[in-house]
């Protein structure tokens, strides 16, 4: 099994793990568990239902009618990320790879979180643009919107069935379910919620879906310390059962690859992740853009990104002190998932639900095996409503019928949810029978992100960018990306010049294919740019930085500004980075 | 139609069930105990998170009631 990736979004290591995974059920559901679950599933089914009448007009079906406060924006925005996969991926890279996961979620996230909000929302928000690839129209033309809106659909409906899966797998890993009832009863709740209240029934379900993480896995690390007996006998228990101490280390063990766990040096991790990647996922990836798209008005979606980041912030303490928890307190050491296969131990992929068995009885593990379930859900219900979305918008309605009535667009934004899930159904029976599918594309969808930063950043900053220059400087990263993956695939030595050493590891890998592919877009898109002729400077008002007048906007009391706030989470972020050095 | 059910009443309904039902659960277990008890079972978990979890329910459930929420605290 490959194991991948870099942000959150992308590949990680337990969706390729857990499909080979033969471990025995971890637990049993008593009939209170089942009870928890259930109120779950009925609520978000009735929350479909409920706002079904308010999703008439396609506005309010694909943009949620643009009523979102910065709130619910904000906490949508980071939830849309937070799926189980991301909760039990990062908990088994954390085991494997140490506190350097944290790197994903600090360094990896805040900083570009803070970006879209102060810098990019105003020109996402005043476009009036109802998704990324449709900013790319306006900004690009229809070549740049085109190979962008057929890949993110592509992409995104495939990814929605490997998160069914992946959620499947763990059902019958943790549980003992059968497959095909965990995939059919949760992509059916999925289709009736979304299919009929839209946008606005996965934000509200995401916003759920955050409150039930942080109810059913806070307990984990509170009692996990109390066990350790805090923090500070934590790292030394885990330097003494390892025999090393670079496990616990955030930046000092950074200074060359061989010194840390996952085969990365700083470079790596502050221009691979820290820039290109993290700020390609959370400023153009569209599902999560969208959520911030349905802001009530700019100062909120200025606003939202900022909230979300600060909560993003403090995910680490149910995600990352798991890990590390675990590698304190497990009586039996945990092993790849390949190891895991031929021997029956448990895997890092399966650290979580481990820890969650270990402090949560009847009641509380119900409640625990419900986050997980609707953090699948609400992950597989954000990929749906974003393919919905760009597939109404940015093919259909761009390509195949461009004068349909407003209600055409709303039952095909209902049919198109309704054919994405069946695609995800689809796909994720198919990954059932050919595992490395799931590895192949999601690394597929990483090759979109790093380019399509490249692509975005520059045309909303530069008002030079051409429209040919945004189609061949992004078909130029994605190739680059590609290019690099398959010579590595081909040729492993190669290794040494993707990604700097011949010691990195996957992630590092990751990190630096990332940073060549943007690097590759900007370079072709300027060059491109200066032998095209520019657009009209008129074109570009409401697009560009530098020639739109952005609209005022009214705080009553300094502490009120979105900049304020950003400053105040930055430097947060500073001293957290500081005292986990 | 402006829905009048805010979202923050969902997720005080929803922590409010889960609360009252973790709660009624941990207060079964001191005179029933577990055959497999969880690790530090002796803090009583679900008593003390059941609890915080009803009270949190409680005061969103009653905050944002659908009667004063059909405006202002919509969402």
């Amino acid at each position: 099994m490959v194991i991948h990736l870099a942000t959150s979004f992308l590949p990680r290591p337990e969706t390729a793990a857990l499909a080979a995974t033969v471990s025995t059920q971890l637990a049993r559901l008593n009939w209170v568990d089942v009870l928890v679950i259930a109120i779950y599933f009925a609520i978000v089914v009735f929350i479909g239902f409920y706002l079904k009448g308010s999703s008439n007009t396609s506005e309010e079906f694909f943009m949620a009618g643009r009523e979102m406060t910065a709130w619910i924006a904000g906490l949508s925005f980071v939830s849309a990320n937070l799926g189980a996969l991301e909760l039990m991926g990062w908990a088994g890279s954390t085991y494997q790879y140490g506190i350097l996961a944290l790197h994903w979620y600090w360094i990896g996230a805040i900083p570009a979180m803070l970006f879209l909000g102060i810098v990019m929302m105003p020109f996402y928000y005043i476009s009036k643009t109802h998704s990324v690839p449709g900013y790319l129209q306006l900004r690009y033309g229809e070549g740049a919107r085109a190979l962008s809106a057929v890949s993110f659909a592509f992409m995104t409906i495939l990814m929605s069935g490997i998160n069914m899966y992946s959620m499947a797998i763990v059902m019958k890993v943790v549980l003992g379910w059968d497959l095909n009832f965990s995939i059919w009863v949760s992509s059916i709740t999925v289709a009736v919620y979304v299919a009929l209240g839209g946008l606005k029934s996965a934000i509200y379900n995401e916003v759920l879906q955050f409150i039930l993480i942080w109810a059913g896995a806070l307990l984990i690390p509170i009692l996990g310390l109390i066990e350790v007996g805090g923090w500070t006998n934590l790292r030394q228990q885990i330097a003494t059962n390892l025999g090393r101490s670079d496990y616990v280390h955030l930046w000092s063990t950074l200074g060359h690859f061989n010194t840390n766990p996952m085969g990365v040096n700083w470079f790596g991790i502050v221009f691979g992740l820290g820039f290109v990647t993290s700020f390609g996922y959370w400023t153009t990836d569209f599902l999560v853009v969208q959520r911030v798209l349905s802001a009530d008005n700019i100062r909120s979606a200025r606003l939202a990104p900022i909230i979300g980041a600060a909560f993003k912030m403090a995910v680490p303490f149910i995600v990352i002190l798991p890990g590390l928890l675990a590698l304190s307190v497990l009586p039996f050491h945990l092993v790849a998932q390949d190891v895991a296969v031929k021997t029956g131990q448990h895997s890092y992929n399966e650290v979580l639900p481990l820890m969650l068995v270990r402090y949560c009885g009847p009641g509380l593990l119900g409640m625990g095996v419900t986050a997980l379930i609707a953090g699948f859900m609400s992950g597989m219900a954000g990929n749906v409503s974003a393919f919905s979305t760009v597939w109404t918008y940015d093919i259909y309605g761009a390509f195949l019928n461009k004068k349909a009535t407003d209600q055409h667009y709303v039952f095909m934004g209902r049919a198109s949810t309704l054919l994405g899930v069946l695609i995800s159904v689809a796909t994720a029976y198919l990954v059932q029978h050919a595992a490395s599918i799931m590895d192949y594309v999601q690394q597929l969808f990483s090759f979109f992100i790093a380019p399509l930063f490249g692509t975005v950043i520059l045309g909303m900053l530069w008002k030079r960018a051409t429209k040919p220059a945004g189609f061949w400087g992004l078909l130029a990263g994605t190739g680059t990306s590609i290019g690099l993956w398959l010579w590595v695939q081909h040729d492993p030595h190669a290794l040494r010049y993707v990604a700097l050493s011949p010691n990195a590891k996957d992630m590092a890998e990751n990190v630096y294919r990332a940073f060549w592919a943007w690097l590759a877009c900007v370079v072709v898109t300027v060059a491109v740019s200066y032998m095209t002729k520019p657009r009209p400077v008129a074109e570009l008002v409401g697009l560009v930085y530098g020639v739109s007048p952005l609209p005022k906007e009214h705080d009553d009391h300094w502490y009120q500004k979105p900049i304020v706030w950003a400053g105040a989470v930055a430097a947060v972020f500073v001293v957290m980075n500081i005292i986990f050095w | 139609m402006r829905e009048s059910l805010s979202i923050w009443w969902f997720a005080g309904v929803l922590l409010l069930a889960y609360g009252v039902i973790i709660l009624c659960t941990g207060i079964w277990e001191v005179s029933h105990p577990l055959a497999l008890p969880p690790v530090l079972n002796n803090l009583h978990a679900p008593i003390w998170w059941g609890g915080l979890l009803t009270v949190a329910g409680l005061g969103y459930t009653i905050g944002f009631r659908p009667r004063r929420s059909v405006n202002k605290t919509r969402k």
